[in-house]
């Protein structure tokens, strides 16, 4: 395989795992809370997407856009209907608490959709591009594209909006934040509905990348987890980092090493990582207190 | 004289760049109870978690009971007879007391834990033991009826009684607390005092005391240490060191005494 | 419960005599699910001790399970091991494996080690399916029946007379574990490492100790499982089967012996009582866990001893006596 190919391939699996990232360490730095659920809300995107954009025709920014509004609503409601009353609950209790609403999301997607496998056309059926050798398939430079530009606007908000500076100082001190007079329910449902809507987003994106099927989600927790932790779990340039490292590894083993290895090798890599750098590529020393 | 119980020299902690203890050295004789005061940051409860061995520190020598502890990790060193109690109670709250105590006779008992797993002949004797002076202790410190309660459901002067009652139960030959009058109504800051003087009268232990309250501190210490900026900068009697000019300064100059 | 002592006392025996009573009677499925739902308290057991006890957020418990399962499997079908040396020897291939899982646990972050043995678990069934050369992959591996002085242990009642005894005597022993200090401990450890360390315990060694035996009750009770079903493939330890695992725990309650079995039997029968309704299966059961973790996060048990059905569990041997000689 060529080595472009592989790298853009990588980063178009890369981003869309950077995305899941993303909105697994926002809920992680205001919840302290890792949610399995995460996997479902890119599912739900990717066939709420799928349902605009192919049953009911409508145009493809329509349906992305649809997805992802709905996406921020579905957050907004699991954290009202789940999270808000049980916030102070032991973390594992809280965690299951996330996968059950996996199972029962999963579940409640194969009311419509059955146990078949949907494919999800691409955006435009462009030719693909040849460069020399390498050839790149135009869904995975709109799948950087997209994915950058989210990025981007997330960042933007953090740093120009009340909303998100809000949401910064409620993530590191809560207590503090409740004191200097922050709605800390409104910073938390507004983080959950930011978490959930980047999830449906990237389930357009990973539709036609992937397939579309109710279990999809899992893989896409799995490499979105992963590439969190490679970041620090508490960094948002961290996660981005981390979610291109794990598309580009995979990708380079699947291409290089063994197709059979590709899908664990990501897992293979972090946990030689982890056992070097027990903090994540980018994470800090946690400090103990007493 | 016979040699102190815990004599260490020029004990050290850095955090990176900043000296949080600087070459602190304090010898305490057994059955004494040693003061350890000073401004807030002035490094007591660093001082104090580098003596359990909970912090890296440097320093030329850690000896408690003749032994060397300079290298030793904190189990090591609360095994060796040196326990501690924290600034803010911790305890187990989903425990009973008498379960939150036995964790301080964790290493007094000495059963085989095949034996005791298994309930062979004798394979209890140590738990049974530990029980025993469990109540004992509870007892003691007048709290013996707690034995069975929940934690969570103790008051808070009850909680720290729990708290110290885990640091002694094991009979240790140290007893270091980190301000165990905080937070204590003044009816319970008397009894407090009066327990302390029965530990080192009557169970003959040493106490290493950090402390705001500087009435209590200064009421029943034999040596008080001051320490300021992470330095010692007096040691002496009660009244010699509420007199010391340095300590005026540092201390109780800030708080307008 | 807690005023009436003899029903306490009694309970136990008379829950294996009534369960043996109901072998003679029960049809074949009905046993399987009996055999499946002891197992799953073997299991539920083991995860109780590193996830409610010792509080170690990892994810390994099905790989583990699914490693006793195979070593059974493939020792017993391949080199004609027997089946009662294998049994234990599962359970320490499974512990040596699980007893690594502390190293993590003692440079990492909470969400890390969860990492770690996610990836760990993900590895092991890949290897599983890879490897077939040994594990014969997706193929999956039958699981002969073994010989007990002559008689075959074939059938699902058969296979119960096994389980019963293995599971009694797992329970047993973990219920004298957590009453030693090893018990108090594993949660001393949990609330709080500094203070476990101020007070003489050795945190790394007594995290070794809570993962590889934590792993050991996962390989006995895969080997078990591996007995049970006569036949298993890769992917019977996989995701699916972590999540009951751990809604075993927290349904059952954390922090609670009797809840994980309360846990393992509730688990084991839903399933069984929505067979008929298929296609609403996931949505009840995802709907059921999150329903009765909001509503009572201490689990079922958590509930049944506020109600002052189920005995409250002290970590002490003994210290019912010491409840009665102090007023």
């Amino acid at each position: 395989m060529n080595l472009v190919t592989l790298l853009v391939a990588g980063l178009a699996n890369g981003s869309l795992y950077a995305l899941v990232a993303l909105g697994l360490v926002l809920i992680y730095k205001t919840h302290d809370l890792v949610n399995f659920a995460h996997g479902e809300i890119l599912m739900a995107g990717g066939f709420i997407g799928f349902t605009a954009y192919q049953t009911m025709h409508l145009p493809y920014p329509v349906a992305f856009l649809l997805a992802i509004a709905l996406g921020g609503l579905l957050g907004a409601v699991i954290e009202l209907v789940a999270f808000r009353r049980v916030a102070d609950q032991h973390h594992i209790t809280l965690a299951m608490v996330t996968v059950g609403l996996s199972v029962f999301m999963k579940g409640i997607a194969r009311v419509p959709f059955g146990t078949d496998i949907y494919t999800f056309p691409p955006a435009f059926s462009a030719d693909r591009i040849t460069l020399g050798s390498a050839v790149i398939a135009p869904q995975h430079l709109l799948t950087i594209g997209i994915a950058a530009l989210l990025t981007l606007l997330l960042f933007l908000f953090f740093r120009y909006t009340t909303l998100g500076k809000q949401m910064r100082a409620t993530q590191q001190n809560i207590t503090g934040a409740r004191l200097v007079g922050i709605n800390t329910g409104r910073v938390f449902s507004s983080t959950w509905s930011l978490a959930a809507a980047l999830g449906a987003g990237a389930g357009v994106l990973a539709a036609p990348l992937s397939l579309l099927y109710p279990d999809m989600g899992t893989n896409f927790l799995l490499k979105g987890f992963a590439a969190a932790v490679l970041g620090g779990f508490e960094s948002v340039p961290g996660a981005i980092i981390g979610g291109f490292l794990v598309g580009i590894i995979e990708m380079l083993f699947g291409g290089y090493v063994s197709t059979a290895f590709q899908q664990v090798s990501a897992f293979f890599i972090i946990i030689v990582i982890l056992f070097i750098r027990p903090n994540g590529l980018f994470g800090r020393r946690a400090v103990a207190r007493v | 004289m016979n040699a102190p119980l815990l004599d260490a020299r020029d004990v050290t902690v850095r955090f990176g760049g900043l000296i949080a203890v600087d070459a602190v050295s304090l010898a305490i004789p057994e059955r004494e109870i040693r003061g350890l005061i000073g401004p807030n940051g002035a490094g007591k409860t660093t001082f104090f978690n580098a003596i359990s061995g909970l912090v890296p520190h440097g320093g030329a020598a850690l000896r408690f009971d003749g032994r060397d502890m300079l290298h030793l990790p904190a189990h090591r060193r609360a095994a060796a007879g040196m326990r501690r109690t924290f600034q803010s109670v911790q305890l187990v709250p989903q425990f009973t007391v008498l379960e939150n105590v036995l964790v301080g006779m964790h290493t007094g008992i000495a059963d085989n834990p095949a034996a005791s797993v298994l309930g062979l002949p004798g394979g209890n004797r140590g738990e049974l033991g530990a029980q025993r002076a469990v109540i004992e202790v509870l007892e003691f410190l007048g709290i013996g009826e707690t034995l069975l309660q929940r934690v969570n459901q103790l008051t808070f002067a009850q909680q720290r009684y729990v708290e110290i009652a885990r640091a002694i139960v094991g009979r240790p030959k140290l007893l270091m607390l980190d301000e165990p009058a905080a937070g204590l109504s003044p009816g319970d800051v008397k009894m407090l005092d009066a327990l302390l003087r029965r530990l080192r009268d009557e169970w003959g232990m040493t106490i290493l005391l950090v402390e705001h309250v500087l009435s209590l501190v200064l009421e029943i210490s034999d040596r008080v240490t001051v320490l300021d900026n992470g330095r010692m900068i007096a040691e002496g009697s009660p009244a010699e060191v509420a007199d010391d000019p340095a300590v005026k300064t540092a201390y109780l100059g800030n708080e307008n005494v | 419960m807690e005023r009436l002592p003899w029903l306490r006392r009694g309970f136990a025996p008379v829950l294996c005599v009534l369960l043996v009573l109901l072998a003679q009677v029960a049809d074949s499925y009905t046993q399987y699910i009996v055999n499946l739902a002891l197992i799953y308290v073997v299991i539920g057991v083991g995860l109780n001790f590193l996830l409610g006890y010792a509080g170690q957020f990892a994810f390994a418990h099905a790989a583990l399970m699914g490693i006793g399962a195979y070593t059974t499997a493939l020792l017993t079908s391949r080199l004609y091991w027997s089946f009662w040396l294998c049994l234990p020897l599962s359970g320490v291939v499974a512990a040596a494996l699980g007893a690594l899982g502390a190293l993590p646990a003692m440079r990492m972050k909470r969400v890390y080690l969860a990492l770690v043995t996610l990836a760990f678990a993900q590895l092991v069934v890949w290897v599983l399916v890879n490897w077939n050369v040994v594990t014969l992959g997706t193929d999956g591996v039958d699981v002969p029946a073994p010989m007990l002085f002559g008689w075959r242990v074939k059938g699902d009642t058969s296979v119960f007379y096994v389980v019963l005894p293995c599971t009694a005597l797992m329970y047993w022993l973990a219920k004298r574990i957590l009453e030693s200090r090893i018990g108090r401990a594993f949660v001393t450890i949990r609330e709080n490492e500094i203070v476990a360390r101020c007070n003489g315990i050795n945190v790394a060694r007594t995290k070794t100790v809570v993962f590889a035996l934590s792993a050991f009750y996962a390989g006995i009770g895969g080997s078990l499982y591996a007995l049970t079903l006569g036949f298993i493939v890769p992917d019977a330890f996989g995701l699916s089967q972590l999540v009951l695992h751990f809604s075993i725990v927290v349904l059952g309650g954390l922090l609670s012996l009797s809840g994980a079995a309360i846990g393992a039997v509730v688990l084991t029968a839903l399933p069984e009582l929505l067979r008929d309704l298929q296609a609403l299966q996931e949505i009840i059961y995802g709907l059921v866990l999150m329903v009765v973790i909001l509503v009572m996060p201490q689990g079922i048990a958590g509930l049944l001893k506020r109600w002052g059905v189920l005995p409250r569990e002290v970590l002490a041997r003994n210290w019912r006596a010491l409840a009665r000689e102090t007023p």
